[in-house]
């Protein structure tokens, strides 16, 4: 009997939530950086992803990332300030920007801010953040080359280099031994 | 009187000892002086270009340790052409007899003293041609192979502020010098 008035007392509290559950949009951003190194002067790619979890679409998703200062980053692709018309319920978005650090050191990744209107009548609008990476150190470009880079053209010129060095004496030494060389005494 | 006379070496002694003596001649001298330099500058490119050190800061350090370098390649090439060539003189006798006597056979004025000394100096100028040559290639590779085996595998974890390359050029040296000593010991 307990049993029965409980479910019952579930379902009629389910079905007022139902009622009230508002077509309001509701958005989670995350922000992430997807090197595994950060170097001076290469490449650096932040991914943004826009989750609407929410009922209803959201409208004039406006994202705009400011922590990138201009003195410290430089734009090669895409736009730190971007924005969607209408995010639909259940639907994500994905954006990426490549930036190219101009100096290193250690860096604060903060998080970037997003203004949307969350109802179809556009009266309110509502303002969030997205994750915040944190920090990261940015490598050295000599130091991070001196580690990793191949040098393939490097040691190319060396061996260039090293060539005559060593191929002159050698041609030259060999050409006068096999002129005077003796062959070995055949022995019966 | 007597004194004199005893010191007084005639000019095919002092010849003969020129040859087994350690001294190189001026011209052998610059060749090996050049070919020691270059082989010294070499690893600039390497302490530059690889290890990323600053070539002009570095400069100072790169000029003297050249040099110091260039000196001591310089005198383990003569090291090592001074063993190298009595030995290749002995390989070699043979052969170039074998050819200077069918060039000479058909002058018959010549007497068989005149051809055994022109057999002798075409030895003598044989060895000493093969000896540096060989002796420049012998510790160019060395040299080389000893750069790379310490700068990038044996001291490749030290600081780049603090590179001790000078001190590796320098053990190079020390080490192509070495080897030539203990050559010279063994034989």
């Amino acid at each position: 009997m307990r049993l029965i008035v409980a479910a019952v007392i579930l379902t009629l509290a389910s079905l007022s939530a139902g009622q009230q559950e508002d077509p309001e949009a509701r958005l989670l951003i995350s922000k992430n950086v997807l090197n595994n190194f950060l170097v001076e002067g290469k490449d650096l790619t932040v991914e943004y992803k826009i989750f609407n979890v929410g009922g209803g679409p959201a409208l004039d998703v406006h994202l705009k990332d400011s922590s990138f200062p201009a003195a410290d980053f430089d734009v090669v692709r895409g736009n730190l300030d971007v924005t969607w018309e209408r995010i639909g319920p259940g639907a994500n978005v994905t954006h990426a920007v490549i930036l190219q650090p101009t100096k290193y050191g250690y860096f604060n990744f903060t998080s970037a801010e997003v203004s949307y209107h969350s109802k179809e009548d556009k009266k309110e609008q509502r303002f969030g953040y997205t994750s915040a990476p944190g920090e990261g150190g940015i490598v050295n470009r000599k130091e991070f080359d001196r580690r990793f880079s191949p040098h393939v053209l490097d040691w190319l010129v060396f061996a260039v280099m090293t060539l005559p060095s060593l191929g002159i004496p050698c041609l030259l030494w060999y050409s006068s031994s096999r002129r005077f060389a003796v062959p070995p005494k055949k022995h019966n | 009187m007597a004194v004199t006379k005893k010191t007084k070496l005639s000019r095919e002694e002092e010849l003969l000892l020129q040859d087994f003596s350690r001294n190189v001649s001026t011209k052998s001298s610059a060749l090996f002086y050049g070919n020691a330099l270059i082989v010294s500058a070499i690893p600039i490119w390497l302490f530059w270009r690889i290890h990323q050190m600053d070539l002009w800061q570095s400069a100072f350090l790169f000029v003297i340790f050249s040099l110091v370098s260039t000196y001591l390649v310089a005198y383990a090439y003569k090291n090592v052409k001074f063993v190298l060539k009595h030995y290749i003189a002995q390989k070699r006798e043979e052969g170039i007899t074998k050819e200077m006597m069918s060039k000479l056979s058909e002058d018959k004025e010549m007497t068989k003293k005149e051809k055994d000394e022109r057999v002798l100096w075409k030895k003598n100028e044989v060895a000493d041609y093969e000896a540096t040559t060989f002796s420049i290639f012998y510790n160019n590779a060395l040299y080389l192979v000893l750069l790379i085996v310490f700068s990038f595998y044996i001291l490749k974890n030290m600081n780049p502020s603090v590179y001790p390359f000078t001190v590796y050029q320098l053990l190079n040296s020390i080490i192509t010098n070495s080897q030539s000593w203990t050559i010279s010991a063994q034989k």
